[in-house]
């Protein structure tokens, strides 16, 4: 692999979904107020709450997973990993920049969250099971 | 001896791969990256397409020499007009007036630029006037994009305590449009009548019925800019004058482009979000081919693999 700045990108791409997620589940009242109409019923602002909720805690599960699994070294040196892992993020930290910014509707984080968390973990499980399983 | 740089040329790695591969999948992905971003922020900061455009033309604008004209008594009224049917309608009202009408080019460049027009009506002298109501007809041409074709209206109300001698005004006949014209083609929509001049019922001189059905139109005219004054003191045995000058202005017109003009204007807009895509996706490809990050074969420049 030698000396690229793959891993670096990995990881600060990591972070920076990691922080703009936490980011959203500080100020969550705001957010699901700010998705919502002026007019909505506490039934719609609870509804949303709990959608905005699972999805952040899942992204933050999952992205717990990801570090575990780059920081102790196991995918860390696949190049293939590393890319998908890479650009996950970064379209993650961007749509998640557009949608503190432009307002988005809850249930489009669940969009976000399957392209650019499910996804990378699903891969990086697989990379796993195939160095634990099938190479120990 | 010293050296310098004489010349330099790029020598090209290729890197080669079969179809079914993840340096595919890679290409393909890049390939979305640089081409449907662009869509988006070109589309975004509005502005991508024009949907709406201006231009200028005078238009092509004749008196028809339709008039009505009610002229408002202190208990009674008068009233004439160039259709026999309205006039049959308000017969025991009706009275002939002097009318001189003429339309001048004063730039010789054949559009016509102004109507001077002139209506005498007879008067006894015990008869005040307090009010005039003139509705005048014109056919309207634009020829520059769309060959509209369509009657108009001029409409002027003035009424005062005071009775008067003469009304004098000087106006603009302005066009409206509530839609943009088409780029090009035959506009005739509006070339029918706006009063009906073979219609037998009352219901279709009523002149606020007639007015709603105008201001309904998409595009219309009316008298703008209009500066009236009214003349008081009518001598003995002397009719009651309306002198007008209605301008046809030179208009600022909103179209809907073409197809062409559109694509030209759009085209630009994607294509220069498209180049700093370009070039930073092919910097990130360079970075993977480069180190490997996906196999495929290297070609150097001086090795040659079929």
């Amino acid at each position: 692999m030698g000396v690229n700045g793959l891993v670096p990108a990995r990881f600060l791409t990591l972070v920076s979904h990691l922080i703009i997620t936490i980011v959203i589940f500080m100020n969550l009242d705001e957010n699901v107020t700010a998705c919502l109409p002026l007019d909505h019923t506490s039934a719609d602002y609870d509804f949303n709450t709990n959608l905005l909720m699972v999805g952040l805690i899942l992204t933050l599960v999952f992205l717990g997973i990801e570090f575990v699994c780059f920081l102790s070294g196991i995918s860390m040196f696949m190049p293939i990993q590393c890319l998908i892992s890479t650009f996950a993020h970064a379209g993650a930290s961007i749509a998640l920049s557009y949608f503190i910014v432009d307002v988005w509707k809850c249930y489009n984080y669940y969009y976000v969250f399957a392209i650019c968390s499910a996804f990378p973990v699903f891969t990086e499980l697989v990379v796993v099971v195939g160095a634990m399983v099938f190479r120990v | 001896m010293a050296l310098y740089e004489i010349h330099t040329h790029a020598e090209l790695r290729r890197y080669k791969t079969h179809v079914c591969s993840k340096a595919t999948l890679i290409q393909i992905f890049c390939l979305l990256l640089t081409i449907i971003p662009p869509f988006f922020v070109a589309y975004r900061s509005e502005g991508f397409y024009k949907k709406i455009e201006f231009y200028q033309e005078q238009p092509v604008i004749h008196f028809k020499h339709q008039v009505i004209i009610f002229i408002q008594l202190k208990n009674d009224y008068v009233t004439w007009s160039t259709l026999k049917n309205f006039n049959q309608l308000h017969m025991g009202h009706v009275r002939l007036p002097v009318v001189k009408s003429r339309e001048e080019d004063m730039n010789r460049d054949g559009i016509l630029d102004h109507l001077k027009f002139q209506l005498d009506m007879p008067m006894a002298d015990s008869e005040e006037v307090l009010g005039v109501t003139l509705i005048l007809i014109f056919d309207y041409k634009l020829r520059k994009f769309v060959s509209l074709d369509m009657d108009c209206m001029a409409y002027v109300q003035h009424s005062t305590i005071i009775p008067g001698a003469a009304l004098q005004f000087v106006g603009d006949l302005k066009f409206h449009q509530s839609e943009p014209l088409i780029h090009k083609g035959a506009d005739r929509r509006f070339k029918e009548e706006i009063i009906s001049s073979s219609s037998v019922h009352a219901s279709d001189f009523d002149l606020h019925d007639i007015f709603e059905k105008y201001s309904r139109r998409n595009m219309s005219t009316s008298l703008a800019q209009t500066y009236t004054t009214w003349i008081t003191g009518r001598g003995a045995k002397k009719p009651f004058t309306i002198k007008a000058t209605i301008n046809y202005p030179q208009e600022t017109l909103l179209y809907a482009p073409g197809f062409w003009q559109v694509i030209k204007f759009a085209w630009i807009q994607y294509f220069s979000v498209l180049a700093v895509f370009m070039y930073l996706v092919g910097k990130m490809r360079t970075f993977i081919f480069q180190n490997q990050l996906v196999t495929t074969i290297v070609q150097r420049p001086w090795t040659k693999i079929p």
